[in-house]
C-alpha cells in the first residue's frame, strides 16, 4: 500500500506546491517555450500520479511480479468478473481512476469541439466580411477599432482591422502579423486548449488554474520572441503600445493586462536567454515530471519481477544446472 | 466547397453594395459580367444565405425579392464584439495580439516606451 500512498501524496503536493515553485524567479520569461513544456508536464504528472495511485491499489504488485502475460490474465479476469476483484478498496480505487480519466477526456472533447465550432463560424463570417490582402498575408476587416488576432486551425488565418493598419506603420504591422503567424505556426492553441481542459475538468486546483493563465501569458512571450527574429524589437514594442492606447474607453474595460507591460519590457530590454546548463536542467525536470509517477507505480512490479527471476537463477544455481 | 464560399461572399458583397432589394435575376446579371454562372446556382446560394439569416426575402410574383438583413458594418461590429469578448475565457478559439487594457495600463505602456527606445534603437 506504500506506492498508492506515495503517488497520492505526490499528486496533492504537486497540485498545491508546484504552481508556487514554478512561478518563482524570472526563468520562465527568459525561456517561454521551456516554461510552457514544464507547466504542461506538471499538469500531466499530477493527473497521472493520482490515476496511477488508483490502479496501484487495484492491481497488487505480487500479480505484476509474475510477468506481463500473467498481468494481462489478471486484468482480463477483472474485466470479465468485477466481483472477483479482491476487495472493496480495490474497486473504489479503480472507480476513482476511471472517473478522473473519463472526466478529463470529456472536458478535453468539449473544449476542442466548442473551439472548432466557434472557429468555423468565425471563419465563415470572415469570408463574407473580410478581404484577403496578399501583400500582408492577412485578412483585412474594415473596422475602426485597432485589432489584430489569429484564427487557429488547419487553415489558420491572421486578421487585422483597417483601424490597426491606420494606427501602425507598415513595418510595425508586419511585426504584429509575424507575431500572429508565430501563434499559428507554433500551434499555440493546443497547449492553451490542454490547460483549459484540465482547469475545467478539475476546477479550483491551484496547479491547473495557474497553468492556464501562465501558458496563455507565455505563448505571447514566445510569439514575440519568434517575431523578433525577423523584425526589429522596437517595431513590435511600438505596435504593442499603439494597439493598446488607440482604443476608445468602451473597449478598454475588463481584464487587466499585466502581460503587456512584461512584453514591452522584454522587447525593449531583453534578458539573456537561459544557459545551456539551465536548459538541460529544465529538460531533466520535464523528464522527471513525466517519468516519475510511472516509475513509482511500476517499481513494486519491477522489483517483484526481478526478485522472482533472481530467485529462479538462484534455484538453478543451487540445483547444479550452471555447473 | 471553397468555390461556394467564394460565391456566397461575392453575392453578399453585391447585395451590400446595392443598398436596395434585388432578385436572383438582378444578381445573376451582375455576376455574369465577370463569370459564367447558372441561374440555379445563384438561386441555391441565395437560398442558403437566406437560411443562414444573412438575407431576408419577400415573394414577388413567381420569384423572391431579397434584401440584406444587416449592413456589412453591423456584421463586422458584431463579429469584433464577439472576438473581443471571447479573449478571457475561450483562449483556444482566438489568440489576440493584446488583451484588453485599462486606461491606466495603457498609459503605463506609453510611458515605458518613451523611456526606453533611445538606448535600444537599432
Amino acid at each position: 500500500m506504500v506506492v498508492p500512498l506515495i503517488l497520492t501524496l505526490y499528486g496533492v503536493a504537486a497540485a498545491v506546491l508546484l504552481p508556487r515553485l514554478l512561478a518563482r524567479g524570472t526563468w520562465a520569461d527568459r525561456a517561454p517555450r521551456l516554461a510552457i513544456t514544464v507547466w504542461l508536464a506538471s499538469c500531466v504528472s499530477c493527473v497521472a500520479a493520482v490515476v496511477l495511485a488508483g490502479l496501484a491499489v487495484a492491481v497488487p504488485a505480487s500479480m505484476v511480479g509474475h510477468g506481463l502475460a500473467h498481468l494481462f490474465e489478471v486484468c482480463a479476469a477483472m474485466l470479465a468478473d468485477v466481483t472477483a476483484m479482491s476487495s472493496m478498496d480495490a474497486r473504489l480505487a479503480l472507480l476513482v481512476s476511471a472517473a478522473l480519466t473519463v472526466r478529463l477526456a470529456y472536458c478535453a472533447a468539449v473544449v476542442l469541439l466548442r473551439a472548432r465550432r466557434e472557429r468555423r463560424q468565425h471563419a465563415d463570417m470572415l469570408a463574407l466580411l473580410g478581404r484577403h490582402d496578399g501583400d500582408l498575408g492577412a485578412v483585412v476587416l474594415t473596422y475602426d477599432e485597432p485589432v489584430a488576432y489569429c484564427l487557429p486551425g488547419r487553415r489558420g488565418t491572421t486578421v487585422i482591422t483597417t483601424g490597426a493598419l491606420r494606427a501602425l506603420s507598415r513595418p510595425e504591422a508586419a511585426a504584429v502579423l509575424a507575431h500572429e503567424r508565430a501563434h499559428l505556426r507554433g500551434r499555440h492553441h493546443l497547449p492553451l486548449a490542454a490547460t483549459d481542459a484540465m482547469a475545467r475538468a478539475f476546477p479550483r486546483v491551484p496547479l491547473f488554474d495557474r497553468a492556464r493563465s501562465e501558458v496563455a501569458r507565455l505563448v505571447e512571450l514566445l510569439a514575440d520572441d519568434v517575431a523578433a527574429r525577423r523584425h526589429p524589437r522596437l517595431h513590435l514594442a511600438a505596435a504593442l503600445v499603439r494597439l493598446a492606447t488607440g482604443r476608445p474607453p468602451a473597449f478598454a474595460l475588463g481584464a487587466g493586462g499585466g502581460t503587456a507591460i512584461t512584453r514591452l519590457r522584454r522587447l525593449l530590454a531583453p534578458e539573456s536567454p537561459l544557459s545551456r546548463h539551465e536548459r538541460w536542467a529544465g529538460m531533466a525536470v520535464v523528464a522527471a515530471l513525466l517519468a516519475g509517477p510511472a516509475a513509482v507505480a511500476a517499481w513494486p512490479g519491477v522489483s517483484a519481477f526481478l526478485a522472482q527471476h533472481c530467485l529462479e537463477v538462484h534455484d538453478c544455481v543451487d540445483t547444479g544446472l550452471f555447473h | 466547397m471553397r468555390g461556394l464560399g467564394e460565391l456566397e461572399s461575392a453575392i453578399m458583397e453585391r447585395m451590400w453594395a446595392y443598398r436596395r432589394p434585388a432578385t436572383v435575376r438582378d444578381v445573376l446579371e451582375d455576376l455574369r459580367r465577370d463569370r459564367e454562372i447558372a441561374y440555379t446556382t445563384v438561386m441555391t446560394v441565395m437560398d442558403k444565405l437566406f437560411k443562414k439569416g444573412l438575407l431576408k426575402r419577400q415573394p414577388m410574383g413567381k420569384a423572391y425579392v431579397y434584401e440584406t438583413v444587416g449592413s456589412k458594418e453591423a456584421y463586422t461590429a458584431q463579429l469584433m464584439r464577439e472576438t473581443l469578448a471571447s479573449s478571457g475565457n475561450q483562449a483556444a478559439t482566438l489568440v489576440h495580439f493584446l488583451e484588453r487594457l485599462t486606461p491606466e495600463e495603457a498609459r503605463a505602456l506609453e510611458a515605458a516606451l518613451r523611456v526606453f527606445p533611445v538606448r535600444d534603437r537599432p
